[in-house]
Formats: C-alpha cells, sequence, structure tokens
C-alpha cells in the first residue's frame, strides 16, 4: 500500500520544474518528503506550512477546493487535499510547466486517497 | 561496568528503527491519548520477555490483575496466566494515591516483587501517582528512574491529556528524564497515518525519525507499517567506506587527538545512514580538529 504511495510522490517529483513535494498530515506533521538535494528556501516554506497546514486544510475543506496555490518568491506551492486527514504540497520552480504539474499533483493525491483510506 | 546490549521491545518492527531495540537498563517512555495502545505496547514488552524465559515486574495503576489476564486472553496471549503461576511475571496493582513518598515506594515494591538485576519492568500508567509539587515530582522522578535502570530496562506509558481535535500533544511528565520517549498518536479519521508511532529520543542511538504508522491487530498487538524505503533510510550505508577510511588514515598523524578522532570516525561510519556521501562532512571535521591540535603542538 504505502509503495504505491511512495511510488506516486517519486513520479511527481520526477517531473522536471518540481523542487520538492511534501505529504503532510492534518496537525502539520510531514510524513515523506522528496526534495532535490538541501536548499534553503525550500527548509523556510516547511516551516511555514507546518505551521499553516491545519488552517489551509480546514479552508480547502469548507470551500470544497481542489487545489490552493500560494507563491514564495520565485516559487509556486501548490497545496492539493489528498485524504480527510493528510494533504500534498508540491513546490515548483517559475518556470516549470504548471499546467503539467497541477494535473499530475491532482493525479499523485488520488493514488495518497487510495493508499491511505 | 557499562552495558551495551539491547533489549527487544517485542512490538513488530520497532526494534529495526531503534538500532536494534531498547538499550539495556534503561527507562522508555512511552506517551499518547487515550486508545492508541500504551497498555498493549506494555504488555507485548513484557510478553516478549516471560516467552523467552525472563522475568517482569508489571505496575498497574489502572488494571487489576484479572483485567490484565482477561484482555491479554481476549487478545490471543493467554499464556501470561503461565506466567503469574510460575512466578516470572508480578502484577502489581494499586493506586496513585495510596503512595506516600512514590519514589520509594515504587522502587520498593519491584525489588521485593523480583529480588533479579535484569528485569523488565513496566509502570503502566505512570499519569497518576500523586506527587506534592512540580520541583518535587521531577526529583521523585529522576529517583524512580535511576532505581529502575540498577533493576533493568523499563517501559513507563504516560496519558496525554485529550482535548477536542485529539492532537494535544502536552504532557506535564518530564520527558527528558527518559532515556527513550516513544509517541503514539491517533488522530481518530480512521486512515493509514492516523496512527502513528514516533521516536521522539533514543539516547546514545541512532534511531529512525519518521512519522511510522501502525496498526493494533489482535494476536499481534502494534505492528508497524513501516515503508521499505523508510527502513532504508535507518540503515548504516557500507558504500561510503573508502571516505571513512581515508579520514581515518589522516587521523594518524594527529598524535593522541587523532586516536581519539578516529574512534569517534568508526562510531560515525557504524552510523552513517545517510545517502549522501560524507567527505564533505569529513573534510570540516579534520580542518576544525587540526586547528585545535596545530596550536596545542
Amino acid at each position: 500500500m504505502s509503495k504505491r504511495l511512495e511510488e506516486a510522490l517519486d513520479e511527481l517529483h520526477e517531473i522536471e520544474g518540481v523542487e520538492a513535494c511534501i505529504l503532510y498530515r492534518i496537525d502539520g506533521v510531514p510524513i515523506t518528503l522528496r526534495a532535490k538535494g538541501y536548499r534553503e528556501h525550500i527548509l523556510e516554506t516547511m516551516f511555514w506550512l507546518e505551521k499553516q497546514i491545519k488552517q489551509v486544510l480546514r479552508e480547502i475543506n469548507t470551500e470544497g477546493l481542489t487545489e490552493t496555490i500560494f507563491y514564495f518568491r520565485n516559487n509556486r506551492i501548490l497545496i492539493n487535499p489528498s485524504s480527510r486527514s493528510t494533504v500534498l504540497v508540491t513546490i515548483t520552480g517559475a518556470e516549470a510547466n504548471q499546467q503539467l504539474i497541477s494535473l499530475e499533483a491532482l493525479r499523485a493525491s488520488k493514488i495518497i486517497e487510495d493508499c491511505v483510506t | 561496568m557499562i552495558k551495551m546490549g539491547r533489549v527487544s521491545t517485542g512490538v513488530y518492527g520497532l526494534d529495526d528503527l531503534t538500532g536494534g531495540g531498547l538499550r539495556e537498563n534503561t527507562i522508555t517512555m512511552v506517551r499518547g491519548g487515550t486508545g492508541v495502545g500504551k497498555t498493549t505496547f506494555a504488555l507485548q514488552y513484557s510478553l516478549f520477555g516471560l516467552n523467552r524465559g525472563e522475568k517482569v515486574v508489571y505496575i498497574s495503576f489502572e488494571m487489576s490483575e484479572e483485567q490484565i489476564i482477561r484482555d491479554c486472553g481476549d487478545i490471543g496471549w493467554g499464556e501470561i496466566e503461565y506466567h503469574i503461576q510460575r512466578g516470572d511475571l508480578k502484577i502489581i496493582h494499586l493506586f496513585g494515591e495510596d503512595l506516600t513518598f512514590p519514589s520509594l515506594d515504587i522502587v520498593e515494591m519491584v525489588r521485593k516483587a523480583v529480588p533479579s538485576h535484569n528485569l523488565r519492568i513496566v509502570v503502566d500508567p505512570l499519569t497518576y501517582p500523586t506527587f506534592y509539587s512540580e520541583k518535587e515530582k521531577r526529583k521523585s522522578l529522576s529517583t524512580i528512574f535511576k532505581e529502575l535502570r540498577k533493576m533493568g530496562t523499563a517501559v513507563v506509558t504516560l496519558e496525554d491529556l485529550a482535548d477536542s481535535n485529539h492532537v494535544h500533544e502536552g504532557s506535564n511528565m518530564p520527558l527528558y528524564l527518559a532515556d527513550t520517549v516513544i509517541y503514539l498518536q491517533n488522530l481518530g479519521f480512521g486512515e493509514m497515518y492516523d496512527r502513528t508511532l514516533r521516536v521522539m529520543k533514543h539516547r546514545g542511538s541512532k534511531h529512525g525519525d519518521s512519522l511510522y504508522p501502525y496498526s493494533i491487530e489482535t494476536g499481534l498487538g502494534i505492528v508497524l507499517r513501516t515503508s521499505p524505503r523508510q527502513l532504508e533510510r535507518v540503515k548504516p550505508k557500507t558504500k561510503f567506506d573508502e571516505q571513512f577510511k581515508k579520514a581515518i588514515e589522516k587521523t594518524r598523524t594527529m598524535g593522541e587527538v587523532g586516536k581519539k578522532l578516529s574512534v569517534r570516525i568508526e562510531a560515525l561510519q557504524r552510523n552513517w545512514t545517510h545517502d549522501e556521501d560524507p567527505s564533505q562532512v569529513l573534510k570540516l571535521v579534520l580542518e576544525e580538529e587540526m586547528k585545535g591540535y596545530v596550536k596545542k603542538t
């Protein structure tokens, strides 16, 4: 079960322009992370996410959204709810193919939902 | 004499994440809210030892001996009665309020129950003993733990107060007094990552630092569902042995400082679980240590 989840994250992470993808639990605890090496700005984003994730997920669920996007410096942060207790965060660079990544993140979040529920 | 051995937890999958189990003669705190499996953990730990000829003292502040036997029977651990009859398991049921001096009373009870030095000791849960003040509590706990360490390897469970979101992390017990802290959680959504185990601290040993999902299975108890990748992350990597060897060779030119440093680098090598090349770290360490060495000489 979790192997399929890991593979979904690997595939998303391998897309050009994806700097990191992180699966968070609703309480802000990171479950698993894929990042292309150590980058300070990713760490800063993660600190911010840890504090915000519960609030953001509540808003997403209340409004029935399938994704939420934040912009941080040169990064686009895509937040997809993947189940009632998990949320998928994809951090991309400015030159990334945003449409493709949006679709792939949505696909990955569906796989995650299948795996965790 | 410093003990180096490991004590298996009996919790399926946990020993792999803690470098082979709990360190001998240490205190492990298992904390979590209601229904996360703290007592199951404690019983699993006890039975694993009992089934291998070890002796266990189980101090229960919550359940009587009859309740424990009944619950164990329901989960498929009926052998507990046999261990009680043989005298290998001693269950002490008491109320926290009845303890006059918790630090003396608890230690004395364990000592009298089974006079041995390699016991498995369980206190389940430690939340209820009455302590006079915060200052007294810390001192009392410190004394209890110090004495328990002499008698064996202890697992102490702690009840976290639940709030409306079931994610309250507050515990007013000083966790820093324990050698190992394991945090069990259940968010209550019924999903895979709701029931999770985290090793928050494992003094003197490498441990996995991820969030590990688990389930409680009848007949088995707690079973961790660690993914192969998570397991891979806690295994020492041997592919960088050459880099460590070169660094150790360099320490040979550094006299006494170098001898001590080479022991440290060997320890690092045994515990290098990262997938990244250690060369940068080793270079930094050698440069810094060389500075101090040159200055002295």
